[in-house]
C-alpha cells in the first residue's frame, strides 16, 4: 500500500487544508516554476499545477509537478479531458504514478475556443466524471477496456472541481453527487465572492449526505486589481463577484491590499460553514501573495512536512542533483580555476549576481561548503557559465553601443565616437535659441503663455549653448543659413493672451519685441480689453530635400499628373485669380503653384443679428452700411475680396426682394474695387431671381455668383455665361455629386475655369473631418486620378460655418477659456485645415483670423521660394 | 464622363412608367427590363445583366407596402444581396449594383434614384482610376 | 437533411481554370432543400462562372443540370452522355454525390461546388441548425431526445459542466446549454435520476472511429 500524499494526510487527520495554485510558463524554463513552488513552500499543503489552464500552451502539469517536487513541495497534477483521448490520459496516468504524483484533480477543461490554439481539434473523449471512474479504475487495477494491470496499479488521491455558481444551481450539488460515486474524494470549488450562496450549495450538500464522503476545499481568488475583478464579474462564466467587493476595490487606497483583505475575509467566513475542510487559494499570476494571505487568515504555520519519498524525483534526480550541486569539494575548483582562497571568489560573485540560476547556484554552493564539499564539475561548470553569462551581457551592452551611435549619427548628426546625447534635451535647445526664425516643426499658434521658463539645463549641455548661442548645437550647419533672424518680429502668428506677459521675458527675445511694438491696428481698435493678438511666426522653413536628406527623393515625390484649373474673379485690372495648383496645396516641392490661398472677408446685406461680440467689436461700427462695412475691410483689414453674402433675402428669413440685394451689390461695389463674391441666400429658386439681376449689375466688374445647386443650375449657369461671371457650384459633401454638377454646368455651356466647388464645408467640430476627407478626395482625383471634371478651385464659406457653432459665440467661461481667442482660433483652424486639404479661397469673418490664417500660409508659401 | 457608362435597371413592371426621356438627364446608356414583380427578379438576372456589358445594375422594386403580390419587393432587395456576395466573390464591386425601394407611378423618384446609382457608379469608376 | 453551402466562387474557378467546357451539376436532394445545390443555385453557379470567366477573357460554356439525386448510381445514368461533352463536372451535391461520380466516373474529373456541413434541421427561413452527428449509438433516449453530443461543444455525457450560465453555453452565447435543457426537461418530467447515474464512457466506433461505416440489409440485398 502506497503512503497516503501528505495532502491526503491533512485532510484525513482533520486539519483544515490550504492548498494554492501553479501556472507553468509558456516556455521551457524550469526556474520559473521551481520559483513560485519555493515562494509557496512551507504555506501550503500541497499546491496544483493546471493543465494548460484557459486552453493555452504551458508546461505540461505532470512535468511541472515533478519540478514543484524536486523543490520539495507536494503537488497535484491537474488532467483534463480536452487534450487526449482515454489512451492517452491512461498513459500520463501512469507515468504520473510512476513519477510520484500522489495528488491528481480530474477536470474536463476549458474549451479549446477561449485559448491561443482556437483552431485545435477539442477532444472529450471523456468528460469529468469519466475521468474521475477511471482513475479509480486503474487504482483497482482495470484499464479503461476493462483489461487487467499486471503490475503495479497507479495510486492518486483523487479530486475533482465543482462550481456551486454555475446554472441549473438545484443540479450542483447532484453532480457532486455524481463526481463522489465516480471516485472523488477531495473538491476544490470555483473562487468563491458569493459566499450566501456558496452557503446554499454546502447545505444542499450536506442534505444529500455528501460532507461526510469528500473533503471540500473551498476557492478562494484574492483579487489583484479592480479591473481583474470586473473582469471577473463580467466576462468569466460561472463566476459571481458582488457589486459591494467591486466597490471594495474601487475606494480602497491600496488595492493589492483591500484584495488581500477581501480573500482573508472570506476565508474566515466559509471556515464556518460546515463541511468546509480547506481553502484552495488561486492567486492568479500573484503568487506571492499566498503567503500573506495563508498567515493573515491564521493558517501559518502548516502542518510539518514528513519525509516524503519520491520514487523518482527526490532519491534519483533531485536529491543528488541537489546534493551534487550544493555539496563536494570546493577547494579543488578554488586550485585549478582561480587558484585564490574560495571564499574570496564566491563572494565576489555574490556581490555581483547576474542570472536567476547562477544566483541561485552561488547561494547553495555557500550553503554547501559551509557544510562541507563541493564536487569539482560542478563548480568548474557554475564558473563556466558565470563566465558566459558575462560575455554575453559584454556583448550585448557593445551592440546597445552601437545601436545608439547609428540612431546618433542618423538623426542627431555627430561625428562618430562622440557619446549620445539624448533627444529630450535638443528639444529644450531649441526653446532657448534666441533667433525669431521660422521653423516648420514648431508649434505655430500657442494660445497661453506657459511653461516657457528657462530650463536647468544638464551641464554637459551648457558649454554647447554658449559656445555658439544662434546655432542650435546639434543640428547641421546648413541651418545656420536659415537661423538668421531675417523675419520682422510682428509677422510671428502667435495668439496670445497678455495675461502673463512677464513670464516670457528673459527666454523670448521675438515676444520683448512683440511687445513693445503691439503690432497690428486691429488690436487697437479693439475695446476694452485688448487681449487676442496676433503675433508672429517663429520656426524656420526648412525644405524637404534637407529634412528628408536620408531618403531619396522619388520615394516621396509624387508629381500630379492633373492640374487644377485657374479661374478670375473680377475684371477691368483689380481681378485675382484662384486656383491653379499642379500639386497638393503647399506641397511647393511637388509642383508648381499659380497662386496662393486666397480669403474673402464676408460683408452681408442686412446688419448680422447674432454675431457674438467677439466679432460685433470689429464690426458694429459698419455693419448697418454693407458699403461701408467693405470698405473697411478693405481699408483697414485689406481684404483682396469680399464676399456680399444676401442673407436678407432668404425667403425664410427676411425674404427681401431682388431689388434689395442689387441695391446692395451696388452701393459695395461703387465703394470698393477688389473683385466680389455675390452669395446667394441659399434657397434655390430665390437666388435664381435674386441672382439673375445682381448678375447685371455686377456685370462689368465681373463676380463670382452661386451658390449654383443641382436645382437650379440651367438658370443660374445660363445667367453666369450670359455675364461671363464665374459660378460657385455647391453640393452637399460629396465626391459624386460635387462631379455631377460640374459636368451638368459644363453640359449646359459653363467651362470648368468658370467654376468654383463649393464642397459645403463643416466647422470645427461639426464635421470638419469628414469635409476634409471629402475635398481631399476630390483634389486627389483631379491631381492624381485624371479627372479633370473635378480640377476646379475649392471655395469655402468658412466664416458661417464657424461663426454659428455655439462653441464660438459662448461667453468668456472657465472652462472653455476667453470667447473671443476660442472663436478666432476656430475659425482660423477651420480655415488652416480646409486650405491644407485643397482650399483655394477662403470665405471669413474675424480679421484677426484672417490674419492669422494669411501669416501661416506666408510663411508656409515663403518656403516655395527657399524650397523648391 | 458617364457618356460611355451603360446601366442595366432591373424593375417591377408596376414599379413605375418612367421611360428613356424622362431619363434623359443620366449621360449613360440605359437599359431597362422589366419584370411582371420584383420577386420575379432572380440572381441569375443580374449577372446577366452584368454579363451582357452593363457596368451597374440597379434594381428597384415597389416601396414597402405596396406590391401587388405581397413581398414580391421584399425578396428583390434579398436577391440583390445575394448577388452582391456574388460579385464580390468574383471580384465585381458590389457598390455597381444597388437597389431602390421606388414609390409607384413616381417617374420623378425613379429618375432620382437612377441619378443617384448613376453617380454611385460613377464614384466606384473614379475610385477605380484612382488606384 | 445533409446541410451543405456553396464553396467560395474563387475556389470553384480555380478548379475549373484549365477548361472551357464544364457541367454544373446540381441534386435534388437534401442540398436543393437546404438552397444550395438545387436548380437556383445551378443557374446561378454557371452565371457567376461565365461572367467571372467572361471578364477574364476566357470565356467558358457551361451546362447545367440537375439530378434527382446524386447519391443512386441509377439517377447518375445520364452522365454516361454528358460526360464526353464535357471536361469537367462542378456537382453542387454534398461530398455523398462527388464521392459517388468519382468512384463511378473514374475518368470524370469532379469538383465539389459545396462544403458539406451537418445534419441540420430548417428553423426558420435561411438558417438551418445542427441536431444531430451521426455518432451510430443513439443516446437521446436517456437525454428528453436532446443530443449532447451534437449540441453540447464538450460532447459531455455527464453534464452540465461549470460554464453553463443562464441557460447558454460558455463557448458560444447564441449556443443554449443542452444540458440545461435536458435537466429542465427531465425534471418536469420527475425524471430527473436519470441523470444521476453516471453514463460511461462512448464507444465511438459507430461514430466513425472504426473507418467507413458500411450498412447491410440482408433483406434487401
Amino acid at each position: 500500500m502506497e503512503p497516503k500524499s501528505h495532502l491526503h494526510k491533512v485532510l484525513s487527520s482533520g486539519q483544515f487544508a490550504v492548498t494554492a495554485e501553479i501556472g507553468p510558463p509558456r516556455n521551457a524554463d524550469p526556474e520559473v516554476i521551481r520559483k513560485k513552488a519555493r515562494l509557496l513552500k512551507g504555506y501550503v499543503d500541497a499546491v496544483n499545477i493546471t493543465d494548460c489552464q484557459t486552453a493555452i500552451v504551458r508546461v505540461s502539469s505532470i512535468a511541472s509537478a515533478v519540478l514543484v517536487m524536486s523543490e520539495g513541495l507536494e503537488p497535484v497534477a491537474q488532467m483534463t479531458c480536452r487534450d487526449r483521448n482515454r489512451i492517452g490520459i491512461q498513459a500520463d496516468l501512469l507515468g504520473a504514478s510512476a513519477l510520484g504524483i500522489r495528488n491528481l484533480l480530474c477536470l474536463t477543461g476549458d474549451h479549446p475556443k477561449f485559448g491561443n490554439h482556437p483552431m485545435a481539434k477539442p477532444v472529450f473523449d471523456l468528460d469529468s466524471i469519466q475521468l474521475l471512474k477511471l482513475v479509480s479504475d486503474l487504482e483497482e487495477g482495470r484499464f479503461a477496456n476493462g483489461e487487467e494491470i499486471n503490475g503495479k496499479k497507479p495510486v492518486f488521491f483523487r479530486g475533482a472541481a465543482e462550481n456551486p455558481f454555475a446554472e441549473p444551481y438545484d443540479f450542483r450539488a447532484y453532480r457532486l453527487a455524481k463526481k463522489i460515486k465516480a471516485g472523488a474524494q477531495f473538491i476544490q470549488t470555483q473562487i468563491i465572492y458569493n459566499v450566501e450562496r456558496f452557503r446554499k450549495f454546502m447545505e444542499e450538500c450536506e442534505r444529500l449526505g455528501l460532507l461526510d464522503k469528500v473533503y471540500i476545499l473551498a476557492g478562494i481568488t484574492p483579487p489583484k486589481s479592480l479591473g481583474m475583478a470586473k473582469y471577473m464579474k463580467h466576462h468569466v462564466p460561472g463566476l459571481e463577484v458582488p457589486d459591494e467587493i467591486i466597490k471594495r476595490l474601487e475606494s480602497a487606497k491600496d488595492v493589492r491590499e483591500e484584495g488581500i483583505n477581501i480573500a482573508v475575509e472570506i476565508i474566515e467566513r466559509v471556515r464556518e460553514i460546515p463541511g468546509v475542510r480547506g481553502v484552495h487559494i488561486m492567486a492568479i499570476e500573484w503568487e506571492e501573495a499566498v503567503p500573506e494571505i495563508v498567515k493573515r487568515a491564521g493558517l501559518y504555520p502548516r502542518p510539518a512536512y514528513e519525509d516524503i519519498s519520491y520514487p523518482f524525483v527526490v532519491e534519483k534526480v533531485v536529491e543528488k542533483v541537489v546534493e551534487k550541486v550544493v555539496e563536494k569539494p570546493v577547494e579543488v575548483v578554488v586550485e585549478k580555476v582561480v587558484e585564490k582562497p574560495v571564499e574570496v571568489i564566491v563572494e565576489k560573485v555574490i556581490e555581483k549576481p547576474v542570472y536567476m540560476s547562477i544566483d541561485e547556484a552561488i547561494s547553495e554552493l555557500e550553503e554547501g561548503m559551509a557544510r562541507g564539499e563541493i564536487p569539482f564539475e560542478t563548480l568548474v561548470e557554475i564558473l563556466a557559465s558565470l563566465k558566459a553569462g558575462l560575455k554575453q551581457i559584454r556583448s550585448g551592452i557593445e551592440s546597445v553601443e552601437e545601436t545608439m551611435r547609428l540612431l546618433e549619427e542618423e538623426f542627431i548628426k555627430k561625428p562618430k565616437g562622440s557619446p549620445a546625447t539624448p533627444i529630450t534635451k535638443k528639444e529644450e535647445i531649441k526653446k532657448e535659441e534666441p533667433k525669431p526664425a521660422k521653423f516648420l516643426e514648431e508649434k505655430v499658434i500657442e494660445v497661453s503663455a506657459p511653461s516657457v521658463e528657462v530650463k536647468e539645463e544638464k551641464p554637459e549641455v551648457e558649454p554647447k549653448v554658449e559656445v555658439k548661442p544662434e546655432v542650435k548645437p546639434e543640428v547641421k550647419v546648413e541651418e545656420k543659413v536659415e537661423a538668421k533672424p531675417e523675419v520682422p518680429p510682428e509677422e510671428k502668428p502667435e495668439v496670445k493672451p497678455v495675461e502673463k506677459p512677464e513670464e516670457k521675458h528673459e527666454i523670448k527675445p521675438e515676444v520683448k519685441v512683440e511687445e513693445e511694438k503691439p503690432a497690428p491696428k486691429v488690436e487697437a481698435k479693439a475695446e476694452g480689453r485688448a487681449e487676442v493678438k496676433v503675433g508672429g511666426f517663429k520656426g524656420v522653413y526648412r525644405p524637404i530635400s534637407e529634412r528628408a536628406k536620408l531618403v531619396p527623393p522619388d520615394s516621396y515625390l509624387e508629381k500630379a499628373t492633373g492640374e487644377i484649373k485657374e479661374v478670375v474673379i473680377g475684371r477691368n485690372g483689380k481681378s485675382i485669380k484662384v486656383g491653379g495648383a499642379k500639386g497638393l496645396n503647399f506641397h511647393y516641392f511637388e509642383g508648381e503653384f499659380k497662386n496662393p490661398v486666397r480669403i474673402a472677408f464676408e460683408v452681408l446685406d442686412v446688419k448680422p443679428e447674432d454675431w457674438p461680440e467677439s466679432l460685433a467689436k470689429y464690426y458694429s461700427d459698419v455693419w448697418h452700411d454693407p458699403a461701408l462695412w467693405a470698405k473697411k475691410c478693405v481699408e483697414e483689414y485689406s481684404a483682396e475680396t469680399v464676399c456680399i453674402y444676401l442673407q436678407g433675402t432668404d425667403p425664410n428669413g427676411l425674404n427681401l426682394p431682388a431689388s434689395h440685394a442689387v441695391e446692395v451689390v451696388k452701393k459695395v461695389k461703387e465703394a470698393i474695387d477688389v473683385p466680389l463674391i455675390v452669395w446667394g441666400s441659399g434657397n434655390a429658386e430665390k437666388d435664381v431671381e435674386v441672382l439673375r439681376e445682381v448678375a447685371e449689375v455686377v456685370g462689368d466688374r465681373g463676380a463670382v455668383i452661386g451658390p449654383v445647386v443641382e436645382a437650379n443650375y440651367r438658370t443660374l449657369g445660363a445667367t453666369a455665361m450670359g455675364y461671363g461671371l464665374p459660378v460657385i457650384a455647391s453640393s452637399p459633401i460629396d465626391v459624386n455629386l460635387a462631379k455631377q454638377l460640374n459636368i451638368l454646368l459644363e453640359n449646359i455651356g459653363v467651362s470648368l475655369d468658370k467654376i468654383l466647388m463649393d464642397p459645403s464645408i463643416g466647422a470645427l467640430g461639426y464635421g470638419i473631418e469628414y469635409t476634409y476627407s471629402v475635398m481631399e478626395r476630390i483634389r486627389l482625383a483631379a491631381l492624381f486620378g485624371q479627372d479633370t471634371k473635378l480640377a476646379c478651385p475649392f471655395i469655402c464659406s468658412i466664416g458661417k460655418e464657424v461663426w454659428k457653432t455655439k462653441e464660438a459665440s459662448m461667453p468668456t467661461d472657465e472652462v472653455f477659456g476667453e470667447q473671443e481667442e476660442r472663436g478666432v482660433l476656430m475659425e482660423a483652424i477651420t480655415g488652416v485645415a480646409l486650405a491644407i486639404a485643397g482650399g483655394d479661397l477662403l470665405i471669413m469673418r474675424h480679421p484677426l483670423a484672417v490674419k492669422l490664417c494669411y501669416t501661416l500660409f506666408n510663411a508656409l508659401s515663403e518656403g516655395l521660394q527657399s524650397s523648391v | 464622363m458617364g457618356e460611355g457608362i451603360k446601366l442595366a435597371i432591373l424593375c417591377c413592371n408596376y414599379t413605375n412608367l418612367a421611360e428613356r426621356e424622362d431619363l434623359y438627364e443620366v449621360p449613360a446608356r440605359l437599359e431597362i427590363k422589366r419584370f411582371p414583380c420584383g420577386g420575379h427578379i432572380e440572381i441569375t438576372d443580374i449577372l446577366r445583366a452584368f454579363r451582357e456589358g452593363a457596368e451597374g445594375v440597379c434594381v428597384c422594386a415597389c416601396e414597402q407596402g405596396t406590391c401587388h403580390n405581397g413581398k414580391g419587393n421584399e425578396r428583390a432587395e434579398k436577391k440583390v444581396v445575394g448577388a452582391r456576395a456574388i460579385l464580390q466573390e468574383i471580384g465585381i464591386s458590389p457598390e455597381w449594383l444597388s437597389f431602390y425601394y421606388v414609390p409607384r407611378l413616381d417617374a420623378e423618384a425613379f429618375v432620382e434614384d437612377v441619378k443617384a446609382f448613376f453617380s454611385k457608379v460613377l464614384k466606384e469608376k473614379v475610385e477605380e482610376r484612382g488606384k | 437533411m445533409i446541410i451543405a453551402e456553396r464553396r467560395p466562387i474563387p475556389e470553384i474557378l480555380e478548379n475549373i481554370a484549365p477548361y472551357s467546357r464544364v457541367l454544373v451539376l446540381g441534386c435534388r436532394g437534401c442540398v436543393a432543400v437546404c438552397s444550395a445545390g438545387g436548380d437556383r443555385e445551378v443557374a446561378i453557379l454557371a452565371e457567376a462562372i461565365r461572367l467571372a470567366r467572361e471578364r477574364e477573357g476566357k470565356p467558358i460554356e457551361v451546362i447545367e443540370r440537375t439530378f434527382m439525386r446524386q447519391c443512386d448510381p441509377e439517377y447518375l445514368e445520364p452522365l454516361n452522355e454528358l460526360l464526353p461533352q464535357v471536361e469537367a463536372i462542378v456537382s453542387l451535391a454534398c461530398g455523398v454525390g462527388v464521392n459517388l461520380i468519382a468512384d463511378l466516373y473514374p475518368s470524370a474529373r469532379v469538383y465539389p461546388g459545396v462544403d458539406t456541413s451537418f445534419y441540420g434541421a430548417n428553423v426558420a427561413l435561411g438558417k438551418w441548425v445542427e441536431k444531430c452527428r451521426g455518432c451510430g449509438d443513439c443516446i437521446i433516449d436517456k437525454t428528453a431526445g436532446l443530443c449532447p453530443i451534437a449540441r453540447c461543444a464538450k460532447n459531455l455525457l455527464n453534464g452540465p459542466c461549470g460554464g453553463s450560465q443562464g441557460g447558454r453555453c460558455e463557448v458560444r452565447k447564441d449556443m443554449p446549454c443542452v444540458w440545461h435543457m435536458i435537466i429542465e426537461r427531465l425534471k418536469e418530467r420527475g425524471e430527473l435520476e436519470r441523470l444521476l447515474e453516471i453514463t460511461p464512457p462512448k464507444d465511438w466506433r459507430p461514430a466513425g472511429g472504426d473507418g467507413l461505416r458500411i450498412r447491410v440489409r440482408p433483406d434487401l440485398a
